[in-house]
């Protein structure tokens, strides 16, 4: 078992609004920052466009980590859209936490010009997922 | 608040004169149906059973009847008589714009717990029309229970709505309003009204202390490997959707092509995952339906008794619900005023649930 966690790369969902974390992710990378490769991103025009929803299905289609990004609050870009995230997030994490899935999802605030921190969040997240191991859902029969 | 003290049996009276006084054009009310209870849509008065008091505290729950308004949006006025999990999701509907404020006068009766619309049945008799903590304790004893959603409902008091109907001592009841709608309404029945203040905290505060023991005593998942556990017997069905009180989608997304994969889709679902369980989608469905009604969940029980398979729902919707409720200090169906969790915010809150 922990031989398999040894050469286990997480595969993880990544939803990024488009005008902060995105832009923060795009920044990690043409200023070269170094971060592990296990996300996949999703941009979505706003974190208040994450549909909880979104999340429960990668869960459940075996997505190792999801990781979800926006803006600061107060600084979104559509005014008031993460603050609407921020409560449909605080109460997806809440049920999501009664099955212990929670340690899987982080919801971080990265702006543009936080490349370094985008760079941080990847690798910190990269490490704690794979000290959980994959997800049990991957080869279950759903 | 405004009210007056009523014998049991001239409710029938006060029923039918909202409804000849114009108060309603029309009322729900429950009516005995042989041994059982259920709910009837009234237009003529005279229509109204008596003693309608035993229809009314008889402890039995068949359908929310929130149900029955919900789409509610003509003008017509209906009354609803009804247990207060019922009328706390009729609020939340208002709030849900699932119906008008104006074309609903809510009235809630007191309730001690009620029984399975067939256990009540079956045992009719012993149970009786009126039901007291001591006597829920006594036929427990017996081992008739009352559903699991009532033992752990902590709001069983009618104090929501326009009208409340309280029990109060000697077998009669206290007849109020608590809405400007309420007050109007019944005062056109040409009640003599009087300020009453009944002071109920402490019999409130027992009962959600007992009510917050018995949950404590409920079995408890913490892995999704036990939600599939729990979930083995689900047929997707969806009863638990259709019957509950707060889900309102015109079209569930668990009825469309990504919800519900059927041919092509099915099978490119299973190529992608080399098997996959039919019917498709049963964890997805319910994990996505607790998050659908976990700000709105009244605790009603409604899925429960709608799951022909006797999985326990109420150790899933309600449960987790509450605990998403307390995160925001919401309580569904307190006021058709309060905006929804989701449709507002503070600009400072919830960073520590984040993570």
């Amino acid at each position: 078992m922990e031989e398999a966690k040894e050469g286990f790369e997480p595969k993880i969902i990544g939803f990024t609004c488009n005008w902060c974390t995105y832009a923060g992710a795009d920044l990690a990378g043409t200023s070269r920052k170094k971060y592990p490769p296990n996300i996949r991103i999703i941009r979505l025009m706003c974190s208040g466009r994450l549909d909880p929803m979104f999340v429960l299905k990668v869960l459940l289609n075996g997505a190792d980590g999801v990781f979800i990004g926006g803006c600061h609050p107060g600084e979104c870009h559509y005014i008031k859209g993460n603050f609407y995230a921020r409560r449909r997030i605080a109460a997806l994490r809440t049920i999501l936490k009664q099955f212990g899935l929670d340690d899987r999802v982080r919801s971080e605030w990265i702006s543009a010009s936080e490349g370094d921190k985008f760079a941080r969040v990847m690798k910190e997240m990269a490490e704690d997922i794979k000290k959980l191991g994959p997800n049990p859902m991957r080869d279950k029969i759903l | 608040m405004k009210g007056t003290e009523l014998k049991q049996e001239d409710l029938e009276g006060l029923f039918k004169g909202l409804l000849d006084k114009k108060a309603v054009d029309c009322l729900v009310l429950p009516h005995k149906v042989g041994n059982n209870v259920a709910y009837m849509l009234v237009k003529d008065g005279d229509k109204i059973e008596s003693p309608a008091a035993s229809a009314i505290f008889a402890p039995s729950f068949g359908v929310n009847a929130a149900n029955i308004v919900k789409g509610w949006t003509i003008p017509e006025r209906v009354g609803i008589v009804a247990k207060p999990c019922e009328i706390r999701a009729a609020i939340e509907l208002i709030k849900l714009k699932q119906m008008d404020k104006e074309s609903v006068l809510l009235i809630s009766a007191d309730c001690s717990g009620a029984f399975t619309n067939q256990d009540y049945a079956d045992h009719a008799g012993e149970i009786g029309d009126w039901v007291d903590s001591a006597k829920i304790n006594e036929l427990k004893g017996k081992g008739i229970a009352i559903r699991e959603a009532c033992a752990i409902c902590e709001n069983r008091l009618a104090d929501v709505g326009d009208i409340i109907i309280e029990r109060v001592d000697g077998g009669k009841v206290l007849v109020a309003g608590i809405t400007d709608m309420g007050d109007e309404a019944l005062s056109s029945t040409e009640l003599s009204l009087e300020d009453k203040d009944v002071e109920r905290q402490a019999e409130k505060e027992k009962i959600a202390a007992d009510a917050k023991k018995e949950k404590e005593e409920l079995p408890k998942m913490s892995s999704v490997e036990e939600l599939e556990e729990f979930l083995r017997d689900c047929i997707a069905c969806k009863n638990c959707r259709d019957m509950c009180p707060v889900c309102y989608c015109k079209e569930c997304f668990f009825e469309q092509p990504l919800g519900k994969p059927v041919g092509g889709d099915l099978l490119n679902l299973a190529e992608l995952r080399s098997a996959i369980g039919v019917p498709t989608n049963q964890l997805l469905y319910h994990l996505t339906r607790i998050y659908h009604v976990c700000t709105t969940c009244v605790g009603c029980g409604a899925c429960e008794d709608a799951c022909p398979k006797d999985i326990p729902l109420t150790r899933l919707y309600p449960l987790i619900a509450k605990k998403v409720q307390e995160i925001f200090e919401y309580v569904p169906g307190e006021d058709a005023e309060e905006p929804l969790p989701f449709i507002t915010y503070e600009e400072e809150e919830l960073e520590d649930k984040l993570r």
